[in-house]
């Protein structure tokens, strides 16, 4: 197999990445202090009393936002490859993307029309 | 035992573990937990096959937006934990069934020589999945190069088609979640910032009167 991607930064990299969860759970076990209580193990509610169940149902509209970060999310990753061939493409893609760009924009600005960037 | 091997191990039996407490787990949330395991698992799957591009796209889009989109629907579903102490054996017969069924079309396409009753002579049937490392003949370049040089140039209609399903997602979305509410008080940002101090009191006098 000597197509095997890993080499020297990939791994560097990993492993760096690998380090640096526990290294922030390590640090703060190590620092914070501990004490114990049964204050300490009520929910935290904004500073004040916690009023019925963790679970409750959310509103709809958090699902909007999530579909749309979803669409921009993915446009972006079309973006990435025109980023890495800009050079060798030419003009043509440029006026592509612009294009697939100007066909998204068009879905923006009905959520601006609509009013669904506001909060309810 | 190479450390491909090795890798490949680790990756594979962590994401079939965590993929079979999708199923398993009481919590719907800690289902989703696991099914970004698994997500993670079968993206460094991907970089070992050499697909260094898909991979990042199954962390930035399946990891990030997909699970995130999951995890929005299990808290709108308003599940209570006491719902979900049901007898899962009840769904065992038909469940096993369909497993087996799938197992078995994934034995005949891969592996057919295993199945000793669907044995299938047909030479061109066997060779639908015969590996041919093609990486190793062709000039490599990595996999985001090659997508971009053949997307923007070769099949860019697919690329502005993408363009028009994500639009028609995102009107889709919006028109599926827009109900605006009468109970919420909306600020109204002009009408509030026109209000002029003098002429209020002055109204206000005017309305005793």
């Amino acid at each position: 197999m000597n197509h095997f991607p890993i080499h020297g930064p990939f791994v560097a990299f990993l492993g760096l990445l690998c380090l640096v969860p526990p290294g922030a759970v390590a640090i703060s076990w190590l620092l914070a202090p501990r004490t114990q209580g049964a204050e300490k193990r009520t929910t935290y509610e904004s500073g004040i009393e916690p009023v019925g169940e963790a679970w409750i149902q959310f509103s709809v509209r958090y699902y909007m936002y999530a579909l749309v970060f979803v669409i921009f999310d993915v446009e972006t990753m079309f973006l990435y490859p025109w980023a890495v061939v800009f050079d060798r493409v030419g003009a043509l893609a440029l006026l592509e993307v612009c294009l697939f760009l100007f066909i998204l924009l068009i879905g923006l600005v009905y959520a601006w029309r609509k009013g669904a960037l506001e909060w309810l | 035992m190479t450390i491909e091997t090795v890798l490949f191990s680790l990756f594979s039996s962590i994401a079939l573990i965590s993929g079979l407490m999708v199923i398993r787990a009481k919590n719907p949330i800690h289902s989703v937990l696991f099914l970004i395991l698994v997500f993670c698992n079968v993206s460094g799957l991907l970089v070992l096959l050499g697909v260094e591009f898909f991979a990042m796209i199954f962390l930035v889009v399946y990891v990030g937006a997909i699970a995130v989109l999951f995890l929005f629907v299990v808290m709108m579903l308003n599940i209570q934990i006491a719902e979900m102490q049901e007898n899962v054996l009840r769904y065992l017969p038909v469940g096993g069934m369909v497993g087996l069924i799938f197992l078995l079309e994934i034995f005949l396409v891969i592996e057919n020589d295993l199945i000793p009753v669907f044995q299938l002579t047909d030479s061109t049937a066997h060779s639908a999945l015969n590996f041919e490392m093609f990486v190793n003949k062709i000039q490599s370049i990595p996999n985001i190069e090659a997508i971009g040089q053949i997307l923007y140039t070769h099949s860019f209609y697919f690329f502005i088609l993408a363009s028009l399903i994500l639009l028609v997602a995102m009107i889709g979305a919006i028109v599926l979640t827009m109900h605006k509410t009468t109970l919420v008080k909306r600020q109204e940002v002009f009408k509030q910032n026109a209000i002029d101090f003098a002429k209020t009191i002055h109204k206000i006098r005017s309305a005793q009167e």
